[in-house]
């Protein structure tokens, strides 16, 4: 995960250098702020690909003479078909409506939103008895 | 398709596209014949300039347009060479070639050179339009509100001494511009308040404008043109401000300095007496 | 349990259980969802397209004979929202959806369900939005921007500007967690020896979009909803006189300009995939075009005040100068697909019109984009009619010349049918020549004095001719949709199916390595990837110069997830 790791750095450090060029000669906290944050996001998402890439090691899309069979057998799950996204954006959009037009329904809103989010996320945690 | 076919097809094609490219180039002179004279084409649309700033702008106009012509005609003139030279011909593969270092080099290096003289130009343009002068000879307070304009006249440009001699109100709800008189040859200040949304202040013939900014004052300031007096030029709000953005005009008269002082002092009197015109 | 079916284009029948409106509202796979994203947001195009339509009628002729005021600027601020978040930013990620995983070699997105629910956010979203016209005070009308204190409760009661906030965060927050998705998928699902410069650019292009993405819609989200705050709460957060109308403008531009780099790099992404094929030749400087794209991004976020030049309350020379400097890896992108098509052996199918098209189009904008990188020329032009020529040059110019050769070009990879050529060259020509029609004559309109978001104007200030000219372009423009639309019912019920793998001949990228439409897991058996061009490395191993290759390893990806939908 080198090269993306390194990609995410670079935007770290890219954009913690035009923050403090930026902070220096406008003196701009709304700007200065932002820019901050893209560091804070380059930075987190970068240092998090290093250290899993450590763990993993090289992997068969890292090397250039991998054999597609090297990733042969189970890849993951992959959900065939779910309800559940419709449900929890409909939630999320009763929300928003109630925000606009009336406290009551947004609060009935983030109360579907608590359904259906647990739903989405409990949706194939299910399982048979085994001894 | 059979090759007889590619071809005609081909030939059609071309056929189409010149017919195309042409009446598009005669839609394109007719139009921008029509929408100006003659005179405009070298200044490349902009309005006449009336103040000193504005020829510097101008200037700075035409030259980046001549560069932006240059780098279009080569680069367009890549594009259709390649159309040209190199339709398909025979069943030949042509050479795979991925990459050229020498060349990648040169189009990233020229064009930072092209940019870097642009910025200049422009930073020492900016520089210079945005100065202002200790003691300008005529100070007025820009008033836009929605979606009018006021005038105030100042007797200085001191922020906290200065106070207002004249005024001028415009009415757009019945058709009656504000017209703001200033007087040909003399440097203006201009302060630009508003008490409600942001505006902007634009005169096109002085080829700029600035914001109208709630919580907060710009300034900015123009010397006009000594041999424009007698000229009365419009004046329009371009930040979308609400209902009536577009009525939202005034006029700006252009007068000598005599016959300003005279006006000036008419307006004071009136403006004394309790009603602003 | 997976059953390895020998795959035959459109038996899509056979992996479906349930009705077929129930199979659509609950697809998992990248393919269909990634339909459902370009009809959606084509359909959001249409609705833009109308609203512009009205507009020009309006603006045709001096004197309000078609609208109100109000009604006028209703229009152009949901035209706005419309076009770039409701159409543009949708459509890449439509895009993105169908092609990456399979350019990638993997079965599917790292969230498949993740990927349906950022799709239904945007659906709602948008239909929120644009409730706002069914309001009794009507939509929102305070432009696309929202500056404030315009936009705040006391300049613009009535709930659809309220609408248009929270629509257009439910909606913002589907595109971010798209960008979660693209960006997990490129990272961690890559097949093996799909290292990372062996991705296609157009793959590249979706990864550099989801970061810009992740870094700036959450700002927009932010201050839509503290803008919400002041509306519903009385909050203060955007008051004028703490510095709040410009503090409004620095957290919409700080996202506003980098959302039209998201926009646009995708789309310079397919211009990537489609001039090799047609001219026979690999992109030409593929790092470049790399390091290019990553440039181009990484600036498109220290431009934002760029927008704010005429406020006086921003640092002119950083803006300007990082704004020129963007114009640098535009050029080498230039430079790059000009030399794909040089000394190649060029053949002009509809998809290589369009890119041409796009090329000729896009290289107008970017030369005046650069001429409003300099302050003192932007303060005469900015808020008026050359603005607008200048983002629609740009904007159209990339986003829809593109959208379409990505469409004439994919649509045997989505659907297994070609679209007819003539009608596609037809479709190209109405529409080339609508669009600069409309649009060149607004760059003169502008700079002799036209502003924008004006609903009428007077016979005296002389700009009535080229007006008239511009709708008719525009009339045009509208036209041109009509052959593409002939085009797609005809293909849909005459155009017989695709047989190969490839029907262009000389694709490069792995979608063109499986059948047209592809399996439900995109691919029963992967070629070998030694170069960024495995799928023609495969079909013509003559031209590489190496001897033919032994047959690629069957059956090498299975997806564990219990059935087939």
């Amino acid at each position: 995960m080198k090269v993306e790791g390194l990609l995410f750095a670079g935007v770290a450090i890219f954009f913690a250098g035009i923050d403090i060029v930026y902070w220096y000669t406008s003196h701009d906290p709304t700007g200065t702020t932002a820019l901050a944050l893209a560091v804070a996001l380059g930075f987190l998402v970068g240092f998090y690909l290093f250290i899993t890439g450590r763990r993993t090691g090289i992997r068969p899309e890292d090397r250039p003479n991998a054999d597609i069979s090297e990733a042969a057998g189970e890849v993951g799950f992959f959900s065939p078909h779910s309800w559940w996204p419709l449900f929890t954006a409909g939630a999320i959009s009763i929300v928003a409506v109630g925000v606009v037009f009336a406290w009551w329904l947004a609060i009935v809103g983030l109360m579907c939103v608590v359904i259906t989010a647990l739903g989405f996320v409990l949706e194939y945690y299910r399982g048979v008895h085994q001894p | 398709m059979s090759r007889r076919e590619v071809n005609q097809s081909a030939r059609k094609a071309r056929r189409w596209r010149k017919v195309t490219s042409r009446s598009l180039i005669v839609a394109l002179v007719l139009s921008m014949a029509a929408g100006c004279s003659s005179k405009d084409i070298p200044r490349f649309a902009m309005p006449d300039p009336v103040t000193e700033q504005g020829r510097k702008i101008l200037t700075l106009w035409q030259g980046s347009w001549l560069a932006a012509w240059f780098v279009g005609a080569v680069v367009w003139g890549l594009i259709i060479w390649c159309v040209i030279a190199y339709r398909k011909r025979g069943e030949k593969v042509p050479p795979q070639l991925t990459y050229n270092g020498p060349i990648e080099i040169l189009y990233t290096v020229v064009p930072i050179i092209f940019i870097s003289f642009l910025f200049y130009f422009t930073a020492r343009d900016q520089s210079d339009i945005n100065k202002l002068s200790k003691d300008p000879a005529v100070t007025v307070e820009v008033i836009g509100f929605q979606w009018d304009w006021q005038f105030n006249y100042l007797d200085s440009a001191n922020e906290k001494s200065a106070r207002t001699v004249a005024q001028v109100t415009g009415d757009n709800a019945h058709g009656h511009p504000a017209t703001l008189e200033l007087p040909a040859g003399e440097t203006v200040r201009f302060k630009l308040a508003s008490p409600d949304v942001v505006h902007a202040f634009w005169v096109p013939v002085f080829l700029f404008k600035r914001d109208v900014i709630p919580g907060r004052v710009n300034q900015f300031e123009v010397t006009i043109d000594a041999d424009k007096a007698g000229h009365t030029y419009i004046g329009r709000c371009t930040e979308f401000c609400g209902l009536n953005h577009d009525e939202m005009l005034f006029y700006l008269k252009i007068v000598d300095q005599a016959t300003y002082k005279a006006d000036l002092a008419k307006m004071s009197a009136q403006y004394q007496a309790g009603s602003s015109s | 349990m997976t059953t390895v079916t020998h795959v035959q284009p459109l038996e899509r029948r056979a992996y479906r259980r349930g009705s077929a409106l129930a199979n659509w509202l609950t697809t998992t796979d990248h393919k269909l969802i990634g339909q459902l994203y370009l009809t959606t947001s084509f359909a959001f195009f249409l609705l833009g397209g109308v609203m512009a339509l009205l507009m020009r009628t309006e603006l045709a002729r001096p004197g309000l004979q078609l609208l109100t005021n109000q009604e006028f600027n209703e229009l152009f601020t949901m035209h706005g929202v419309t076009m770039l978040l409701l159409f543009a930013t949708p459509l890449f990620i439509g895009f993105a959806n169908v092609i990456v995983p399979l350019q990638i070699g993997a079965p599917d997105v790292a969230f498949p369900r993740l990927n349906l629910f950022s799709y239904y956010l945007f659906l709602f979203g948008g239909i929120i939005t644009l409730s706002g016209f069914i309001t009794p005070d009507g939509a929102a009308d305070f432009g696309w921007y929202a500056y404030t204190p315009l936009s705040s409760a006391q300049y613009s009661p009535g709930v659809g500007g309220d609408l248009f906030i929270m629509g257009l965060t439910i909606s913002g927050l589907g595109t971010i967690l798209g960008g979660v998705n693209f960006v997990t998928t490129i990272l961690v699902m890559r097949a093996p020896g799909m290292t990372m410069f062996r991705m296609p650019i157009f793959t590249w292009n979706i990864l550099l979009t989801s970061l810009l993405v992740l870094l700036v819609f959450p700002v927009l989200a932010a201050a839509f909803l503290a803008l919400e705050a002041d509306r519903k709460l009385n909050a203060h957060i955007f008051e004028t006189s703490t510095g709040g109308a410009i503090l409004w403008q620095h957290l919409f531009w700080f996202f506003g300009h980098p959302e039209v780099y998201i926009v646009a790099v995708p789309f310079f992404g397919i211009a990537t995939e489609i001039l090799p094929v047609f001219s026979r030749k690999p992109v030409f400087g593929y790092k470049g075009l790399v390091f290019a794209t990553i440039a181009i991004s990484g600036l498109s976020m220290t431009v934002w005040a760029h927008h704010m030049f005429s406020t006086g309350a921003v640092l002119l020379p950083f803006f300007s100068f990082m704004t020129f400097l963007i114009a640098v890896p535009t050029g080498v992108k230039f430079f790059n697909w000009i030399g794909t098509m040089w000394r190649g052996q060029l053949t002009f199918d509809t998809p290589m019109l369009w890119i041409l098209g796009f090329l000729t189009t896009f290289l107008f904008g970017g030369l005046t984009g650069v001429i409003l990188a300099s302050p003192p020329l932007d303060w005469h032009v900015t808020d008026t009619y050359f603005v607008v020529a200048h983002f629609h040059y740009v904007l159209f110019g990339t986003v829809v010349f593109t959208m379409f050769g990505g469409f004439y070009f994919w649509w045997p990879k989505m659907t297994g049918k070609m679209l007819n050529e003539r009608l596609g060259k037809v479709h190209f020509w109405l529409l080339f020549v609508g669009f600069h029609t409309t649009f060149l004559v607004q760059h003169w309109l502008g700079v002799e004095g036209m502003p924008r978001r004006i609903a009428d104007y007077r016979v005296a200030d002389g700009f009535t001719l080229l007006n008239t000219v511009s709708t008719l372009g525009a009339f045009l423009l509208g036209i041109s949709m009509i052959p593409f639309a002939i085009n797609v019912w005809r293909t849909w019920r005459h155009a017989p199916n695709v047989e190969v793998d490839d029907p262009w001949g000389w694709g490069a990228s792995l979608e063109w390595a499986t059948s047209c439409p592809p399996p439900r897991h995109n691919f029963t058996k992967l070629p070998r990837i030694r170069s960024e061009r495995p799928a023609f490395d495969l079909h013509h191993p003559e031209i590489v110069g190496r001897p033919r290759l032994p047959e690629p390893e069957p059956a090498a990806v299975a997806a564990g997830d219990g059935g087939d939908s």
